[in-house]
């Protein structure tokens, strides 16, 4: 018996590809000898080590040395960036992250730089994050709704996604500064003073969040709209058959039907969130004095950028950084290993 | 209770026209079956019903009220989907409580009313559960106790046993007549199983291409099929139909002659001359093997399908044309046989050009 579908034709075998295939084969048989012989040693768990093997190679060499070397200089003193002339301080880098009389008071800290930075980047987190599934949620909403044109408007959404962080940074300067586009268009609009939107501490700090919603939210949207047609269409009329309203429809079928989508999206979002960087650097630099500084930003100043550089106290923070990502990694795989079973379910 | 009419309704969608003029008287407590072939618009019909679609034209009215406007939840009826369309993130309960809720019913109302189905259904035992812990045929209980609970006037089906396995279907088929029987509400049971058709319905409705193409209860249909496609698309297998030519047009019989014999069909013709073509049709099980010496059409046998009860023949005339006969019991058969089968005159179908019924 055939398992091909119905009125599916075999494609006719072409001249060409047996000649191209002349030169695959004799590679395969080649490469074919070795390989026998090594499965022969090593078995079959053995030969899946050997495929896997460029790939661990690379997670290596890219990710788990650095890690390593990372926590090293955390536990080096100096200014120097070369290992052999930095010397060892076992946790001190950690002892003076944390040596704070209040917390919730920098000033008081030893490494005030870094629980400003910390402070800043919790706000951030809270309200970008917030805010960037309000604005996902309405978005895929409208998005899926049959109105005109409605994959133009999808791409639309999806283009800022696609944009280098550092030229999305640059191009919100170009219209946030003070002789920028917004400035010149309230000015000319409604005979506005122009204003400093970008050394206005509130300001800033909105510009940063709106920035970054509007860079990411079309990505956010997008697995918010997947979960939103996957959702029958049947439901929504047996909800219709039932008389219910539509709050009551988006609070009783979209919102919990939607919700392993929702927690994707805000584990997603807070990771990205806590890891801002690029566009908030370009586009205020940190400032007005650091009051949008986040804590990557004081990482790479104080390992690179800064006059009075100290690798191993940056190191020290972004091991404390990447704690909180593995943290938030770790739910969302819980997460998804949830939703996985409810879908089996 | 309700009666349920549709005058000229027509559905398109842009320029493509799906129901054209469906005119349909559908009485109190009945259970009007939809048939037809995929695409035949029967599910589009009841959405408009339904009101979960509106038609482009014509009027739908339940119980004298015209209702083309009225919102799906206001028609005061019930629809049951092919899917089952149980919210999945909801237990059994809630989901039979979901629409009452709506409606803000008592909740000790609500709970009788739950009780209640459970009890008719049988599924109070999985009141707690989640659709996705239920299988096909508990789901579809629930489904069905969805609409129960609302205590509708008329019940709308669509297809809500074709994502079932064959033997549940049956046992389904069964307890869905009998919930009509106790309940003796009017129900609209859309499929494209004629089998379905025959033993639920009281009247069926063959659509096809979205029009009517007759309405009638299930034996009308099968003995006096309007047409050659209600004749072919009702019984299965389906009619054999093989070419005649009008012999003679009497007052009382109709004489024809096909597959080389002359046969007198005892019901007259209106409209036919000596000389005119019509298409025969003949069911399969109105066939039999032809006795020694007997009259009967020499036949070919190209295949047997032994099925223990009855056996099915497909064989092949002299002239090329095919013929599928069931004959009841075994016959020791085989491809490359010939046989003469015979038939009986009275159960011979005479069609005309157009597929119309004739005689």
């Amino acid at each position: 018996m055939s398992n091909r579908h119905e009125g599916q034709e075999a494609r006719p075998a072409r001249r060409s590809d047996g000649l191209l295939l002349i030169p695959v084969k004799a590679v395969m048989q080649v490469i074919d000898v070795p390989l026998r012989a090594w499965q022969r040693l090593a078995g079959l768990t053995g030969m899946a080590s050997f495929f896997l093997l460029p790939n661990m190679a690379v997670f290596a060499i890219f990710v788990l040395v650095p890690f390593v070397i990372n926590f090293v200089y955390s536990v080096t003193g100096g200014t120097e960036i070369f290992l052999d002339q930095r010397f060892y301080v076992g946790a001190a880098q950690y002892r003076d992250i944390f040596d704070c009389r209040s917390y919730l008071d920098p000033s008081t800290c030893v490494e005030d730089g870094f629980w400003v930075s910390t402070r800043n980047t919790a706000l951030f987190v809270v309200v970008q994050v917030a805010l960037m599934i309000l604005v996902a949620l309405v978005t895929a909403l409208v998005l899926n709704r049959e109105i005109a044109g409605r994959s133009f408007w999808r791409a639309v959404f999806f283009f800022p996604v696609l944009l280098s962080p550092v030229v999305v940074g640059l191009i919100w300067r170009w219209i946030l500064q003070r002789q920028g586009l917004l400035n010149l268009v309230l000015y000319e609009l409604f005979g506005f003073e122009p204003y400093s939107w970008l050394t206005d501490r509130n300001a800033a700090f909105a510009a940063a969040v709106g920035v970054t919603i509007w860079a990411r939210v079309g990505f956010f949207a997008l697995i918010l709209l997947a979960g939103l047609q996957a959702i029958p269409k049947e439901l929504y009329e047996a909800a219709e058959m039932d008389g219910t309203r539509r709050t009551r429809v988006f609070f009783r079928i979209t919102l919990p039907l939607l919700m392993p989508n929702l927690l994707v999206v805000l584990v997603l979002g807070l990771i990205r969130s806590v890891q801002v960087f690029d566009e908030a650097y370009v586009l205020t630099g940190g400032g007005p004095g650091t009051s949008t500084m986040y804590l990557t930003q004081y990482i790479y100043e104080k390992g690179f950028a800064s006059d009075l550089r100290d690798p191993g106290l940056a190191a020290a923070a972004s091991i404390l950084m990447g704690a909180v990502l593995v943290v938030l990694t770790l739910v969302q795989m819980a997460a998804s290993r949830r939703n996985e079973k409810k879908g089996e379910r | 209770m309700s009666r349920i009419t549709l005058e000229k309704v027509c559905k398109s969608f842009g320029a493509l026209g799906v129901l054209h003029d469906i005119d349909l008287d559908i009485r109190d407590g009945e259970f009007v079956v939809f048939v037809g072939p995929s695409g035949c618009g029967k599910s589009t019909l009841l959405r408009q019903i339904a009101g979960l679609d509106r038609p482009t034209s014509g009027e739908i009215h339940i119980d004298g009220k015209l209702v083309n406007t009225v919102p799906a939840a206001d028609r005061g009826l019930a629809m049951v989907f092919q899917s089952y369309a149980l919210y999945p993130h909801m237990s059994v309960r809630q989901n039979l409580a979901f629409g009452l809720e709506n409606a803000r019913m008592p909740r000790a109302e609500i709970d009788k009313r739950i009780a209640e189905a459970a009890r008719m259904l049988e599924i109070g035992d999985y009141l707690e559960r989640r659709p996705g812990q239920l299988s096909g045929g508990q789901r579809q209980r629930v489904a069905i106790g969805r609409a129960i609970v609302r205590n509708p006037t008329a019940f709308l089906l669509d297809e809500p046993l074709s994502n079932l396995d064959a033997e549940l279907r049956i046992s389904m088929r069964a307890e869905l007549s009998a919930l009509h029987d106790r309940l003796r509400t009017t129900m609209i049971y859309v499929t494209h199983d004629q089998i379905e058709a025959m033993t639920l319905a009281s009247r069926i409705v063959v659509l096809r291409k979205g029009r009517v193409e007759q309405v009638g209860t299930p034996l009308d249909l099968y003995n006096r099929p309007a047409n050659r496609f209600v004749a072919g698309f009702i019984g299965a297998p389906s009619m054999n139909f093989v070419k005649g030519t009008v012999v003679e047009a009497g007052d009382t019989a109709t004489s024809v002659s096909l597959m080389g014999l002359s046969v007198a069909v005892p019901r007259p013709a209106a409209g036919v001359a000596p000389g005119q073509a019509v298409s025969v049709g003949l069911r399969p099980q109105h066939i039999s093997l032809a006795g020694d010496g007997g009259d009967g059409v020499p036949v070919e046998v190209t295949l047997v399908e032994a099925l223990g009860s009855e056996t099915v023949i497909h064989g092949r005339t002299g002239g090329g044309e095919r013929l599928q006969a069931v004959l009841a019991g075994q016959h020791a058969l085989r491809a490359g046989e010939s046989v003469r089968l015979a038939f009986a005159p009275a159960d011979l179908h005479l069609f005309d050009d157009a597929g119309l019924r004739l005689a």
